[in-house]
C-alpha cells in the first residue's frame, strides 16, 4: 500500500528544486515512497536523440544506457508509441519483445521495468523509467503513485524550458498542480497559447504553469482567463491582459469552470 | 426515432458501427463521441456523458454531448459527489429518476437542476471485474427509465468498453494501463488542437471541435490524427479554418 500523502508531499517538495534537481528529486521519491529499486528521466527526440538528464543509482543510468545503445527496450519503446510500457518481469522466458536488451538487463539484477512517457500532448518530452529488482505487477496503489510521479516529472521537464516557474524553491508556496493535467482547459489553453505565441505545446504549457506560480493562482484559473481571452501570450514570452474580455475575438468567449475563477484579474 | 422499426434500424446501425471498432483500428475520439450521441439519439436523453479513470484515484471527462452535460460532471468531479462517481465506485447502476426529490447528493442535484436537469442515470463501464469509468444520461424532465432503455444503455457501455480495452492479449492488466492512458492522451491533444484552432480561426471552443471533425471526415483522416498534425505544425490549417461555404 503506498503512502499517497508522503508520495504527494515528496513530489511537491522535488518541483520546489531547481532544473535537474527537481528532476533527480521526483525520481528519488519513486525510491522512497514506491517499490521501485532505481529511477531515471531522459530527455528524449526523435529515436536518436536523447540526453540522460537524471538517474537514483548506477543500475538505472545502466538500464538506460543499454537501451540507448542498443536500440531497443521499454524505454525506447514507451517514447516511440507515446505509451506506458509496463514489464511484470524482463527475465520471464516469455518476454521475448527484447532480446538483446534483455539479456543485458538482467545482469544488472533488474527484474521489473515500468516505463512512462512524459509528455504534453501531441510533444512528446522523454521518459520516466522505474526498475525494481523483484518481479510483479504493480498494485493499483503502486500504479497509481507511478503515474503521480510521471506527472510530476512532466512539469519538472517543463521548467527547463521556462526558468521563471524554475524559482518556485524561493516562494513561499511552492508547489505542485497535480490535478491541473486532467482539465481540459488547460490543454485547450496551452493550444491558444501556441497559436498567440507561435510556441510549441511544451513551451506554451511551462508558460502556463510559470505564471500560475508567478500569481499564486492555480494553472486551471490562468488556463480559464486565456480560454475566457482575457490574458494573452506575446512571442517574447510577456503576458498580455485584455481588459475587455473577447476583444480580439469574432465570438463570444467560450465560459468553462466558472467555479474556480473568482475575483482576481491579473496573471 | 418515434416508430419502433425506425429505432430499431438505429440500433442496429450503432451497434455494427461499435462492432466495427472492434475489428479495425479506431479513433478512441469518434468512439467517445459517437457512445455520447448514440444515448442521445437512441434512448432519448437530453445530454450524456463519460467519465474514464485517471488510474491516479480520480475521474476524467472525456466526451459530453453538450456544455450543460460537460459542466456537470466537472462539478461530480470537483465536489466528490453524484450519481457518476457512485456507479464508479459501485460498478452498479445508478438511477436518480427526481433530482428534486433526490437526498443521497444535495449538492450535485441543485446544480443539476440550474442546468436544467431533473433526472440523471450513470451505467458502468466494466469488463472482467474492472470498472474503468461511467456513462451519465441527462433528461430534463423526472423519468424512469424503462427496462429496455436500461439494457440498450449498458449493452451500448459495455461495447464502448470492450473496444477501448480492445487488445486480447495475454498481458491484460498491463495493456488496460497503457490502453486508458493512450485514451486520455488522445484527448489532451484534440483539446490543444481546439485551442489553436479557437484562437486562429476566432471561433469558440464547442465550434473548433465541430470544424476539426467534419474537416477530419471531408478529408478522410481520422480526428485524431488531424489533431496532432494540426499541434505539431505539420498541418496547414489555412483550408479547415475557410469559411464553410
Amino acid at each position: 500500500m503506498v503512502d499517497r500523502v508522503g508520495l504527494g508531499r515528496a513530489l511537491t517538495a522535488a518541483l520546489s528544486d531547481d532544473g535537474p534537481e527537481a528532476a533527480l528529486a521526483v525520481c528519488r521519491a519513486c525510491v522512497t515512497w514506491l517499490p521501485m529499486t532505481g529511477a531515471s528521466i531522459t530527455v528524449m527526440d526523435g529515436a536518436q536523440g536523447q540526453e540522460p538528464v537524471c538517474a537514483t543509482d548506477p543500475g538505472a543510468a545502466r538500464i538506460d544506457e543499454l537501451q540507448f545503445s542498443l536500440g531497443e527496450g521499454p524505454c525506447v519503446e514507451a517514447f516511440s508509441s507515446g505509451r506506458a510500457v509496463l514489464v511484470p518481469d524482463i527475465a520471464e522466458p516469455g518476454e521475448g519483445r527484447w532480446p538483446m536488451f534483455t539479456a543485458a538487463a538482467v545482469e544488472t539484477g533488474a527484474r521489473g521495468m515500468f516505463v512512462f512517457p512524459l509528455r504534453a500532448g501531441a510533444s512528446r518530452l522523454g521518459v520516466l523509467d522505474c526498475y525494481r529488482d523483484t518481479p510483479g505487477h504493480l498494485d493499483d496503489t503502486e500504479l497509481a503513485g507511478a503515474l503521480l510521479a510521471a506527472d510530476a516529472a512532466m512539469w519538472a521537464l517543463l521548467d527547463r524550458l521556462d526558468h521563471r516557474a524554475g524559482e518556485a524553491g524561493r516562494s513561499p508556496s511552492p508547489w505542485y498542480d497535480g490535478s491541473a493535467l486532467a482539465r481540459a482547459e488547460v490543454h485547450q489553453a496551452t493550444g491558444m497559447l501556441m497559436a498567440q505565441a507561435g510556441t510549441a505545446a511544451p513551451t506554451a504549457l511551462a508558460a502556463l504553469r510559470a505564471a500560475a506560480f508567478l500569481g499564486d493562482r492555480g494553472i486551471t484559473e490562468i488556463a480559464a482567463d486565456v480560454v475566457a481571452r482575457r490574458l494573452r501570450l506575446d512571442p517574447d514570452g510577456s503576458w498580455h491582459v485584455s481588459s475587455n474580455g473577447a476583444a480580439a475575438s469574432a465570438e463570444p468567449p467560450h465560459q468553462r469552470g466558472d467555479d474556480e475563477r473568482e475575483g482576481r484579474e491579473d496573471p | 426515432m418515434n416508430t419502433p422499426m425506425a429505432r430499431e434500424q438505429s440500433l442496429v446501425e450503432a451497434f455494427v458501427r461499435l462492432a466495427d471498432t472492434l475489428v479495425d483500428d479506431y479513433d478512441v475520439i469518434e468512439l467517445f463521441h459517437g457512445l455520447c450521441a448514440d444515448c442521445v439519439a437512441l434512448l432519448g436523453a437530453d445530454a450524456a456523458g463519460l467519465l474514464l479513470t485517471d488510474q491516479r484515484d480520480s475521474l476524467q471527462v472525456v466526451s459530453a454531448s453538450n456544455e450543460q452535460a460537460h459542466l456537470i460532471e466537472l462539478f461530480q468531479l470537483q465536489s466528490e459527489q453524484g450519481p457518476c462517481l457512485d456507479c464508479f465506485r459501485t460498478s452498479e447502476v445508478v438511477m436518480a429518476d427526481d433530482l428534486a426529490r433526490e437526498t443521497r447528493w444535495p449538492a450535485f442535484s441543485a446544480r443539476a437542476h440550474d442546468y436544467g436537469f431533473a433526472a440523471v442515470h450513470a451505467l458502468p463501464m466494466r469488463l472482467r471485474g474492472q470498472t474503468i469509468g461511467a456513462l451519465n444520461l441527462f433528461h430534463r424532465e423526472p423519468l424512469t427509465l424503462s427496462g429496455g432503455d436500461l439494457g440498450v444503455g449498458q449493452a451500448l457501455a459495455d461495447v464502448a468498453t470492450i473496444a477501448i480495452l480492445s487488445d486480447r492479449n495475454a498481458r491484460q492488466r498491463e495493456l488496460l494501463t497503457e490502453q486508458l492512458q493512450a485514451a486520455l492522451t488522445s484527448r489532451v491533444v484534440i483539446e490543444q488542437a481546439k485551442g489553436v484552432l479557437a484562437e486562429r480561426g476566432a471561433l469558440d471552443l464547442d465550434q473548433a471541435f465541430l470544424r476539426l471533425r467534419e474537416h477530419a471526415r471531408a478529408t478522410n483522416q481520422r480526428i485524431s490524427e488531424l489533431a496532432q498534425g494540426i499541434v505539431v505544425g505539420t498541418y496547414d490549417t489555412t483550408m479547415l479554418l475557410r469559411r464553410p461555404r
